[in-house]
């Protein structure tokens, strides 16, 4: 590739090898093409797994463990190995009459994995609009303070 | 404690980066192809497997390998522990530090808070360089990130210490011996070697370029993995991340391997290599072919069997064209 080829002004940054124009190859820092051309695209396609993941929730489809797992893009192995658990366990734990079997040991891990309080293994807060969540955690590490005030901009 | 003067440059990929700024840091004038080649990190697998939530495919060889194939290569001295404490584990970061040694260290990608949120996601192979601490964050040089970057010290903690496929385990390395004289001549044959093994000679049937055909043989079933239309659009845009943007130099490391081959033609004063180099080169021009379809399909929705079935004849072209690279690049070493 030549490096006017993969010259990108905006979007994040990143180094690209390209042919340079004495013919030798060699790093170029430019922008990403994703982010430039299909960034909205991602943000539609983030806000459609959000929304229809919330659907199925509120359905009973699926459980918070599940409903968490599909926003993060983690795989069951994956996610299993980081909460110390069999994978066997973890699928009982996808579905909502499974989940409430689970331990605060186990919710609090899965919860340290999908970086969220535990408190919001049993809650998701949808702040009206000009509104935004702010969560607070405590000492203990499972209590957290949530306050809800104006946005910024 | 203040920070190391360290000249942060970005890379392309963040182990092959941070080897070679540690590098250069010690006195080696090293290019992160030449690290990068020499460790023989060229691979290609297609995994569907339970650790990952859709299929998908790596193309270098496992994480860490850069660093242990590479040191003894060149014949570096260079130093590698992990920890059971986390307290310990920071300790030692810490005292290296203060000794004025910048330390690569091996992190969960989703705890580095200088990354946009929507960018991040949990692997536990993200390599950096911790080059000072200041009260309670470190100074990071991160090759994804254009300048030196902080974290604040437990969250540093916490992206050591997951648990999960390729844990940390507090993993750090530095260099602590360059040797005056290095064979360069026989460093760059064993890692053109052994990406030629790695594409070429694997008996498993989804790596190398076995597994390049296994992807396209495998790429017509993806609809029946994904939960809706927007889920396959966004995997199938997700080939353009791997191949292009996920630290890879572009071309899915064909590029940055041409600009490998091209400094192996100079060093073994062989210019068949360099040749080799320019095929290699538009070989990955192929590969963003690739991903720019993939990208387009999926952007516009236009996902049906047949725009498959020219993306898997797209795959198997360069499944034929990197079987007879590597078998020309095996038989020049």
């Amino acid at each position: 590739m030549k490096e006017e080829e993969a010259r990108i002004e905006d979007g994040h940054r990143l180094v690209m090898y390209v042919e340079k124009d004495d013919a030798s190859y060699g790093p170029m820092e430019t922008g990403s093409y994703m982010t430039h051309n299909y960034i909205d695209d991602f943000f539609e396609k983030l806000d459609h797994v959000k929304r229809e993941s919330l659907r199925r929730l509120k359905a009973g489809e699926i459980s918070p463990v599940a409903y968490y797992m599909i926003l993060i893009e983690i795989g069951e192995g994956d996610l299993a190995a980081r909460v110390g658990i069999s994978r066997r366990r973890l699928r009982q734990h996808l579905k909502p009459e499974g989940f409430q079997k689970i331990t605060l040991r186990e919710l609090k891990r899965y919860a340290d994995v999908f970086a969220v309080p535990v408190a919001n293994m049993f809650q998701v807060i949808v702040p009206s609009k000009g509104m935004r969540v702010r969560q607070e955690k405590t000492a203990d590490g499972v209590v957290v303070l949530t306050h809800i005030e104006k946005a910024t901009e | 404690m203040s920070s190391i003067t360290f000249d942060h440059k970005m890379a392309a990929h963040c182990e092959s980066g941070a080897i070679t700024a540690l590098l250069n840091h010690a006195g080696l004038a090293v290019t992160e192809p030449l690290v990068f080649g020499i460790s023989g990190s060229l691979f290609f697998g297609y995994f569907h497997t339970a650790l990952f939530p859709f299929p998908t495919f790596v193309l270098r060889n496992k994480p860490g390998r850069v660093r242990a194939k590479c040191m003894p290569r060149l014949g570096v001295k260079f130093q590698s522990s992990s920890f059971r404490s986390p307290a310990a584990a920071t300790q030692a970061l810490d005292t290296l530090l203060a000794r004025g040694t910048p330390v690569g260290v091996q992190v969960d990608f989703f705890y580095m808070d200088y990354v946009p949120e929507y960018a991040r996601a949990h692997f536990n192979a993200h390599y950096i360089v911790v080059v000072g601490r200041e009260d309670d964050a470190y100074v990071i040089s991160d090759s994804y990130v254009p300048g030196l970057v902080t974290l604040p010290v437990a969250r540093l903690q916490e992206a050591r210490f997951v648990k999960g496929p390729l844990a940390p385990k507090g993993t750090l390395f530095y260099p602590r011996a360059i040797p005056p004289d290095i064979d360069l001549r026989s460093a760059v044959r064993k890692g053109i070697k052994d990406a030629a093994f790695n594409m070429l000679s694997i008996p498993i049937p989804f790596l190398g370029v076995k597994g390049i055909r296994h992807f396209a043989r495998k790429l017509g079933d993806w609809p029946t993995f994904a939960r809706d239309d927007e889920h396959l659009s966004h995997e199938l845009m997700m080939i353009n991340v791997i191949l292009e943007e996920r630290g890879t130099g572009g071309g899915g490391f064909r590029f940055l391997y041409a600009s490998f081959l091209q400094q192996a033609a100079d060093i073994l004063d062989q210019p068949e290599l360099a040749e080799l180099a320019r095929e290699m080169m538009t070989n990955g021009d192929r590969w963003r072919d690739i991903s720019l379809f993939s990208a387009r399909i999926g952007k516009n929705r236009d996902m049906g069997p047949n725009r498959l079935r020219e993306l898997s004849a797209m795959l198997l072209d360069r499944a034929a064209e990197e079987e007879r690279l590597f078998k020309r690049l095996r038989s020049a070493v």
